[in-house]
């Protein structure tokens, strides 16, 4: 049956089912009683199923009411005009509930609208701000290499603005794959491919990618190379990326980080802990919404990282939290579920 | 090293974005290669049959034909080094194209010196099958292996490998500096059948303990994620 039929239905149902308990409950001598009964039932059908359903409720609430409770009985026939005016009353009743659903209804679906578009545009001012700031960079110091006058120019002073064109260049790569991802992970377009994988080399694939971005600091990894899970090799590396990447960034150049895996019963755990400041009290849980970047705003970056990583952790159904550490610090806790056993070896010799 | 042969070695770049083409024109002429240009993947296989490149750049988001099956009917009948040129979180499409028998990848973005690595190794790996069937010393780092005499050593140490960590080993020796992919690795090490990368993943573990002085850092095996490995070279990638 269709949504509309079933919404059709269910008011004849809840007439009848008015009917019968006003029938057995109040008897045809207490007719005030069994109006009130049937008012209720109207405005039920009102409420729950909109303004099509709660006026046929209406008639029906007439048509049952005259054939049953009205004298004669078992007969539309009326003999008293007064129980002509009950049936207006109960039409009238009908119709005014149900119209004032429906107002309250698009009133609702109005404010659902404006606080989408709102948040819309947020993001869109927060975006745009970002893409159009590196976008300026580049246009006006490859204006300026154009330029006749740049002849002028010291090779030094050239070469800068040529790197600078490539460095922005970067950024804005950098942010429209995020905003890529974060889009992509959100919609549900991500297919995941989950293979069996020895957490160690996704923790090392993930550290060479950052290589650069660690710099000399020290980095402990107690993973084991027994620890296997599985997960989608790309999107699991990406969430260790992004989460150390953040730590790199807010720890400071000293603090060492530290990554160490276990499997507890059915479930695989990831820590990444550093030794910075830790979170501002109250950051638990917006650093992992969309361009929130703390009370680090200086920070470079749109605050995508951790977001991406928990939409990453989502699809797994996995959990990803954060909180800081006793002697200070911030530890970000990967938990995975697993599920299964890896398929035995077809390859023979055991390593 | 640039490339200061006598003969140029010329590059065919298979790319229909024009501004795309003009920056691997302008890379590589710089580099004192020679550059063929199509914008279609039939013009490139035509390009390709009455000039044969020594190298070819193949992107995978033509618009007449797909990259992978260029690179399929290119194999038909030249073993060309192919490089194919992709989006990055494509890594399906790469892995086919390298099953198709393309020799490496590059991400779009990528900078001059990764594009100018990667069309070195290709021609060295070219220039290495054309030689005998010697089989060379490689070298990197502290590695060193031996595959005529089914030796490995980490500095002066000789380091035990199990028959069959060696023949991974040896496969990614053979390929150095390009992208091995997982299903590349265990046709040749496990033979057609062998289709499940987790205990792939679990050798090229060991592999790591034995080889590589922090394994949790690797140097020399490289994991190229969703793709396969990759064992670096001293110059180069």
């Amino acid at each position: 049956m269709s949504a509309r039929g079933m919404r059709y239905g269910s008011a004849v149902l809840v007439v009848a089912l008015a009917a019968l308990a006003a029938g057995a409950v109040f008897g045809r001598s207490n007719r005030e009683d069994v109006i009130m009964v049937y008012l209720l039932g109207i405005v039920i059908v009102a409420l729950r199923f909109g303004q099509g359903p709660s006026l046929v409720a209406g008639m029906l609430s007439v048509l049952t009411f005259d054939f049953f409770f009205v004298p004669p009985y078992l007969t539309f026939a009326v003999h008293d005009v007064r129980h002509v005016v009950t049936f207006a009353v109960m039409m009238f009743v009908a119709v005014v509930i149900s119209s004032l659903t429906e107002r309250a209804r698009e009133a609702d679906m109005r404010r659902a609208e404006i606080e989408g578009e709102r948040l819309k545009t947020t993001l869109l001012s927060s975006v745009s701000h970002d893409l159009r700031t590196p976008l300026a960079v580049m246009t006006g110091a490859a204006s300026a290499l154009l330029d006749p006058a740049s002849e002028s120019l010291s090779p030094e002073d050239r070469r800068h603005l040529l790197s600078t064109i490539y460095e922005e260049g970067e950024r804005l790569g950098r942010l429209i794959r995020n905003l890529l991802d974060i889009s992509r992970l959100e919609s549900g377009a991500v297919h995941i491919k989950k293979e069996w994988c020895p957490i160690e080399e996704i923790v090392s694939s993930a550290l060479s990618r950052l290589e650069t971005r660690l710099g000399d600091r020290e980095v402990r990894v107690d993973v084991g190379d027994d620890l296997v899970a599985p997960v989608d090799v790309v999107l699991i590396e990406q969430l260790f990326v992004n989460v150390l990447e953040n730590a790199a960034k807010y720890a400071g150049e000293d603090s060492p980080i530290e990554i160490a895996g276990r499997r507890v019963g059915d479930r695989m755990f990831v820590e990444i802990a550093d030794r910075g400041p830790g979170f501002a009290p109250g950051d638990e849980k917006r650093v992992f919404d969309k361009f929130y970047r703390g009370s680090h705003q200086s920070a470079p970056g749109a605050g995508l990282g951790l977001a991406i990583a928990k939409a990453i952790a989502t699809v797994h159904e996995a959990t990803l939290s954060v909180a800081n550490r006793p002697g200070g610090g911030a530890t970000v806790v990967l938990a995975l579920p697993i599920e299964g056993a890896p398929p035995p070896s077809p390859l023979g010799e055991v390593p | 090293m640039t490339n200061e042969s006598a003969a140029p070695v010329t590059v065919l770049i298979v790319e229909d974005e024009p501004s795309m083409r003009s920056f691997l024109r302008a890379s590589l002429t710089s580099h004192r290669y020679r550059v063929l240009e199509a914008e279609s993947g039939q013009y490139g296989l035509q390009l390709a049959a009455s000039h044969g490149p020594d190298v070819i750049l193949l992107d995978l988001g033509l618009r007449d034909l797909d990259g992978v099956e260029v690179a399929r009917r290119l194999r038909e009948w030249t073993q060309t080094p192919i490089i194919v040129l992709s989006a990055r979180g494509r890594e399906q499409d790469k892995v086919e194209a390298l099953d198709a028998g393309a020799d490496d990848y590059l991400i779009k973005p990528f900078g001059m010196a990764e594009l100018l690595a990667r069309v070195r190794v290709a021609l060295r790996h070219k220039a290495a099958l054309a030689q005998s069937g010697e089989e060379p010393l490689f070298t990197v780092g502290e590695l060193r292996v031996d595959l005529a005499k089914r030796q490995v050593f980490r500095g002066s140490d000789e380091i035990h490998l199990t028959p069959i960590a060696f023949r991974l080993l040896a496969v990614l020796v053979r390929n150095a500096g390009r992208v091995v992919t997982h299903r590349q690795l265990l046709r040749d090490v496990w033979g057609a059948k062998a289709t499940d990368t987790h205990y792939l993943r679990v050798f090229m573990g060991q592999l790591r303990q034995k080889l590589e002085p922090n394994p949790s850092k690797p140097r020399y095996l490289m994991t190229e994620s969703g793709v396969g490995y990759r064992l670096k070279e001293d110059n180069g990638s």
